[in-house]
């Protein structure tokens, strides 16, 4: 069992590991041409020290993963170009302090002999201060990559693909494979190059040229493979990017979609664990071409509404607008409804006497809350906590994947559940209900963007998806992830049998591999 | 050779002044010893030949040429320069530090290499066992003659030295002085010196500039400032040597019993 599930992971590591490589090598690269020349300037023009130096370091201080972030509004783009930028930024103060201080602690003594022999400004430079600084900058250059080496695994939830596809679904999903997978191959990298680094280091330091063609062969080797890697996902623009938020439901979705369109004999690429928001921009600006969402979301979010119609009114109002507001395509409902609720202990809500959420205004101010990240900031939250004069004595966020065995043991009183999770059931809690109807329906929709909406092949592949799912087949996936430890994929293979829509050819081909 | 004009530098728009209004003139295949205490501005004044610091006032010509008025790194690459320090490339072997002046003159690698050897012969070291070494395997004498091969190897006419010995211990201080000035002697070079040390001026100069505070005091043969001095600080700066040689000379006398 650990085998299969070991050499299924291990099948997604060439493309994993061959975005993670490219990234990685290309912001290296470019911080080493961006700080080389940065740092000599400043050490010629003194007043520029401290500033440069000081706004690296202010890079440096942001944690990567608001960084990496960050660069998504700031750039108006997901994928490669935000996660290029960050790590760029990320890799420029070890580079650029290693630098400056390498040529600041050249003797004065040999920098005298060099002028006083007659070299000029450059020649001291090349001949005299960049050698005898070249293992403290190198040191830096070391630093830098191990640096960005991890925080690469970064990037994916920004949308661009890397090894963080292992970390972050591995965790979402309870897959420890995958992170270890995942944390393995970055930190194995990461020893790679800087050992190769170092080798080059030692054979020009020794004049060796064993040395210097062992590190020049490595150096091939991994810009070779980082190509060879490239290749499949580089063919053309037909690709089709299928998008999904970090959560068990998006991951299993997202692989459901992605095995019907291969069977249509189409070529996708699966862009997992994206911030809710940045997928919606990504899909307006056609760098995702279809997702699930789900109408309550967009109508609180992104239509920023704050009237509750009906059901199927608000679903309809919402196809509307999305329609006309980004043309984005809502292809269909696929049935189940996946509702933000209030979950509760079964014991602590029959103990207190629980059934709705009006019930729980009376107990909140001794309770504690937990959420995912987004709940407390997003508007669903101050509807409900306005409507029922909710006034909870500690608010605590969770990652998605903890917050349920919060509940369960107690860590929390209530907390924001997913109604369609596997674990409401498996951990035995119970769900308030919404007299008020404060929080809106969450149908789950399959949206297309733009460009998507116009390729036949892939709406005909897809449209087949409207309304088949309800809502306890949709539970049982995420449950087989999330309680029985199976992978996203398996899930939706499941997911697809059970609503008709497996082709027993691709079933054999992927026990086979 | 060189000649020095009306010289001031100051480092603080002209509150003091590190030189004053010097004038000396150094002929052809001369040694000249500029001396004095720490901080009387002899550093400075030999820097200004070769425009590591440019005067504020008055002007330098080295063989005719205003020295501010020729591009620094070309003056700088036909003036051999010494100094204490000896700032050797520590990332470069022996022969690589003598042949930096002639590589930078873009020489071919054949007249490098055979110029490497030669100078290494003229100083006192084997081309063979020292030519692949890095400084940080020399003694310090070793380094020292490595210098002065390095600052000979473009074959300038004129020297310029900043205690070059002043590290060494005082046999091969002694061994390497007498070299020099056996070559100097032969190369017919022109030599400004700068040291501190009174015997070491008396026994390689040809003329000794005394400095007091940025100011020429005076100059002579070293006969000269020994047996008529110019001014009462040369005569008070003499005194040194004299005693240490009456007490050498009575040692000698006495057979070396007492003091």
């Amino acid at each position: 069992m650990t085998e299969t599930a070991l050499a299924e992971q291990l099948r997604l590591l060439p493309e994993y590991l061959g975005h993670h490589l490219s990234l990685t090598l290309v912001a290296l690269f470019s911080g080493i041409a961006v700080c080389l020349p940065l740092a000599v300037l400043v050490t010629r023009v003194k007043p520029l020290q401290w500033p440069v130096l000081t706004v690296a370091s202010v890079a440096q201080t942001i944690p990567g993963l608001a960084l990496l972030a960050l660069m998504v509004p700031l750039l108006g783009q997901i994928g490669f170009l935000p996660a290029f930028i960050a790590l760029l930024l990320y890799s420029m103060l070890p580079i650029l302090r290693n630098t400056v201080t390498g040529i600041l602690g050249v003797a004065p003594d040999i920098l005298e002999a060099a002028e006083g022999l007659g070299m000029t400004s450059g020649q001291r430079l090349f001949r005299v201060e960049l050698p005898l600084a070249a293992p403290v900058i190198i040191a830096g250059i070391r630093t830098a990559t191990v640096w960005v080496v991890g925080s690469a695994t970064l990037s994916t939830p920004v949308g661009a693909t890397s090894l963080g596809n292992y970390i972050f679904s591995g965790l979402q999903t309870q897959n420890s494979t995958a992170v270890l997978v995942g944390c393995a191959a970055a930190a194995v990298l990461a020893i790679a190059l800087d050992q190769l680094i170092r080798l080059g280091e030692l054979a020009v330091a020794g004049r060796s040229r064993t040395k210097g063609w062992l590190a020049g062969a490595g150096l091939l080797f991994i810009l070779l493979s980082t190509l060879i890697l490239q290749i499949p996902t580089a063919k053309g623009s037909a690709v089709v990017v299928v998008g999904a938020k970090p959560f068990t439901e998006q991951y299993v979705l997202a692989e459901a979609l992605t095995q019907r369109l291969t069977q249509a004999g189409l070529q996708v690429e699966n862009r997992s664990s994206m911030g809710s928001m940045i997928l919606f921009d990504a899909l307006t600006a056609g760098h995702v071409d279809c997702y699930v969402d789900y109408s309550g979301t967009i109508w609180a979010n992104v239509m920023k509404r704050q009237d509750l119609p009906p059901r199927a009114d608000l679903l309809e109002e919402m196809k509307d607008w999305l329609q006309r507001e980004h043309q984005v395509l809502v292809l269909g409902a696929l049935g189940f409804e996946n509702n933000y609720g209030l979950a509760v202990a079964r014991h602590k809500a029959e103990a207190l006497k629980l059934a709705s959420i009006q019930d729980l205004t009376r107990h909140a101010p001794q309770m504690t809350i937990g959420s995912d990240f987004e709940f407390f900031v997003r508007p669903e939250w101050t509807a409900l906590r306005e409507a029922y004069r909710l006034d909870f004595r500690e608010k605590r966020t969770f990652d998605p994947s903890l917050m349920y065995a919060a509940a369960r043991e107690g860590v929390v009183d209530v907390i924001s559940a997913y109604t369609t999770d596997g674990r409401i059931i498996e951990y035995d809690l119970a769900v308030l209900t919404d007299p008020l109807q404060a929080l809106p329906p969450y149908d789950a929709v399959l949206v297309l963007s733009p460009a998507a909406a116009r390729r036949t092949e892939l709406v005909s592949a897809l449209e087949v998806f409207d309304g088949i799912i309800d809502d306890g087949t949709m539970r049982a996936a995420n449950k087989r992830v999330d309680v029985d430890g199976e992978s996203p994929a398996q899930a939706a293979r499941f997911l697809l049998e059970a609503v008709g829509l497996s082709s027993p050819a691709q079933g054999r081909e992927r026990s086979d591999s | 050779m060189i000649c020095i004009q009306q010289v001031s530098k100051t480092f603080d728009q002209g509150r003091s002044f590190a030189v004053q209004e010097v004038d000396l003139e150094v002929g052809a295949g001369e040694f000249v010893v500029l001396l004095g205490e720490s901080g009387c501005g002899k550093t400075t004044l030999l820097k200004m030949i070769n425009r590591l610091v440019e005067p504020s006032r008055g002007r330098i010509l080295v063989e005719e040429r205003d020295v501010c008025r020729v591009n620094p790194v070309v003056l700088r690459r036909g003036i051999g320069y010494v100094f204490q320090g000896v700032g050797l490339f520590p990332h470069m072997t022996v022969a690589e530090n003598v042949a930096v002046v002639p590589r930078l003159l873009n020489w071919e690698p054949s007249a490098c290499r055979d110029r490497v050897d030669e100078l290494l012969r003229l100083t006192g070291l084997s081309p063979r066992t020292h030519r692949d070494r890095k400084p940080h395997e020399l003694s310090g004498g070793q380094r020292q003659r490595v210098g002065l091969a390095r600052a000979l190897a473009a074959r300038p006419r004129i020297m310029l030295m900043d205690e070059p010995f002043g590290a060494l211990d005082p046999m091969t201080r002694d061994g390497l002085q007498r070299e020099f000035k056996r070559l100097q002697q032969t190369l017919n070079l022109t030599v400004v010196m700068v040291t501190h040390d009174m015997t070491e001026a008396l026994l390689l100069a040809d003329r000794i500039a005394v400095m007091k505070r940025g100011i020429l005091v005076g100059t002579g043969s070293p006969g000269q400032v020994l047996r008529s001095p110019s001014h009462p600080y040369i005569a008070a700066l003499m005194e040194t040597p004299r005693r240490q040689a009456d007490q050498v000379e009575s040692i000698l006398r006495s057979g070396g019993e007492g003091k």
